[in-house]
């Protein structure tokens, strides 16, 4: 490949880099914003419904996740992760790659493509009459979810995009010995 | 009533004055939010009335445990109809370990609990919100009197007819404290109930029949469809529609806040009169408050979110 293509090639992928950067930056601050307030709310829920009422002893014996976390791989090495909730059957999108279902919590086994019906809401874990701070909580805590996959694959994105660099500054080097 | 009650009175009224002087001052408070680090609290915390007992542990169970000691020492050395309106009042803990909530009458009978409402027993509360570590820590038996009456409120209704039959100060103190706290329940329980899928009909049995509410509000409460449907319905009602127009406001206060505070003040003011039972059910709810307060400051600290650690009531 001739050197200019090159170039070019490595600018438009630092390009890439950083607006991957800038992104990751932002969807960060925006997680820490919702996990800061969903446990200001879980906070405020137990100050509403008394301290003992709001914590692990409530906790199911039997856990169902809500959702799943769906591994697609687009390009060679490029795994891309997508929260997908429990009871779909079948992902969106199939990369060329295998497509894996995993299960983010509760018992470890291999993935069913089938559920039979919806999981418990876990509000239920703590009566029917649930404050509006607990079902505030259980907001940012979903929303905080779908940001941890999407800065997952773009961690993996800028990951994937260094090593491009990497390796295309290296062809450039066999190229050009003399140049920068 | 009798001298013999009367001495018998003073006697306990002046060790209740003592616990009474035990309750966390405002000056106490404004150490408390001054905390940067949780040691820092515990550390304040020794230098007042609870002193070392917090020292190991920052478990709000162990504030429980202490108050739990202290109203056993009131209940070792009352005697009737003292100790009877004593187990009243541990019966409300009773329920809320169980079934009081609306969502276990739903999924379980009372029958399926054995004996005479014993919370310890099934397993299938275990599975779900109430463990038997909580129930472990409940003091005293759930006492006969309740053997049809197991949701939070059938026991106000039978605790409001003791008071008033007890007549007395008692009466004039506790009947009013009651019906604010029924209706509380009913306002918190209704504005809860959206979006679930509780019908009108469970709720018109769930309602109290002893309060101003019963039983147009009641009605009307039951017909809202939303939270701006109960405002105006409280707006019928003077205590009330001060405390719903309170909401938001400069503080970002909830309504629960709202109930907390005039919850607070009725119960301050029941120290004010002399030889009744209430000031009891006060100093047990105030020190419920306080260890509520000491809890949101603890988490305000140790989630480093200092605007809010201010939200919390004082008393004193």
């Amino acid at each position: 490949m001739a050197a200019p293509d090159l170039r070019a090639e490595l600018d438009s992928l630092l390009l890439q880099l950083l607006g991957d950067l800038e992104e990751l930056e932002g969807k960060r601050a925006v997680l820490n914003a919702r996990v800061e307030e969903g446990w200001l709310s879980l906070a405020k829920a137990r100050y509403a419904m008394g301290a003992k009422s709001v914590g692990p002893l409530q906790y199911a014996s039997h856990m169902e996740p809500q959702v799943c976390l769906h591994t697609s791989e687009a390009q060679e090495g490029l795994q891309k992760f997508k929260v997908v909730r429990a009871g779909v059957h079948t992902p969106e999108e199939v990369g060329p790659g295998e497509a894996a279902l995993r299960r983010r919590k509760g018992p470890a086994k291999t993935p069913e493509p089938q559920s039979s019906e919806a999981p418990q809401d876990p509000l239920n874990w703590f009566g029917i009459l649930v404050p509006h701070s607990l079902r505030q909580a259980q907001a940012s805590f979903r929303d905080g979810l779908q940001l941890a996959a999407d800065i997952a694959s773009l961690q993996n994105r800028i990951d994937w995009g260094r090593n491009q660099l990497r390796e295309l500054q290296e062809k450039l080097k066999q190229l050009e010995p003399g140049a920068a | 009533m009798l001298e013999g009650a009367e001495l018998y009175f003073r006697v306990d009224h002046g060790y209740l004055e003592g616990c009474k002087a035990s309750l966390l001052t405002q000056q106490d408070y404004i150490n408390l939010v001054q905390c940067e680090t949780l040691e820092d609290l515990k550390i304040h915390l020794q230098t007042t009335d609870y002193g070392n007992s917090l020292a190991n542990q920052t478990n709000p169970l162990t504030m429980r445990k202490r108050l739990c000691g202290e109203f056993e020492y009131f209940q070792n050395h009352s005697l009737e109809p003292l100790s009877t309106f004593l187990t009243y009042m541990t019966c409300s803990y009773m329920i809320d370990y169980d079934s009081a909530d609306e969502w276990c009458l739903q999924t379980k009978s009372v029958k399926e609990i054995p004996g005479t409402c014993h919370p310890l027993g099934p397993v299938n509360i275990a599975e779900t919100s109430s463990d038997l570590f909580n129930a472990i820590l409940v003091e005293t038996p759930l006492a006969p009197f309740f053997q049809d009456c197991m949701s939070e409120n059938s026991y106000l209704e039978t605790f409001y007819k003791f008071c008033k039959n007890h007549g007395d100060v008692t009466a004039e103190v506790m009947c009013p404290v009651l019906e604010f706290e029924a209706n509380r329940h009913t306002f918190i329980n209704t504005i809860n109930s959206f979006g679930t899928e509780l019908s009108k009909e469970d709720w018109e049995t769930l309602y109290p029949s002893f309060s101003k509410l019963y039983p147009e509000g009641l009605w009307l409460l039951a017909q809202a469809e939303d939270f701006d449907q109960i405002k105006s319905v409280a707006d019928h009602y003077g205590v009330y529609k001060a405390l719903f127009e309170a909401v938001g406001g400069s503080g970002g206060k909830t309504l629960e806040d709202e109930f907390y505070e005039h919850e607070v003040q009725m119960n301050v003011l029941a120290f004010n009169r002399q030889f009744h039972y209430s000031v009891f059910y006060a100093y047990v709810k105030l020190k419920e408050q306080e260890k509520r307060n000491i809890v949101w400051i603890a988490e305000c600290i140790s989630q480093r979110h200092r605007m809010k650690i201010n939200s919390y009531i004082p008393i004193l």
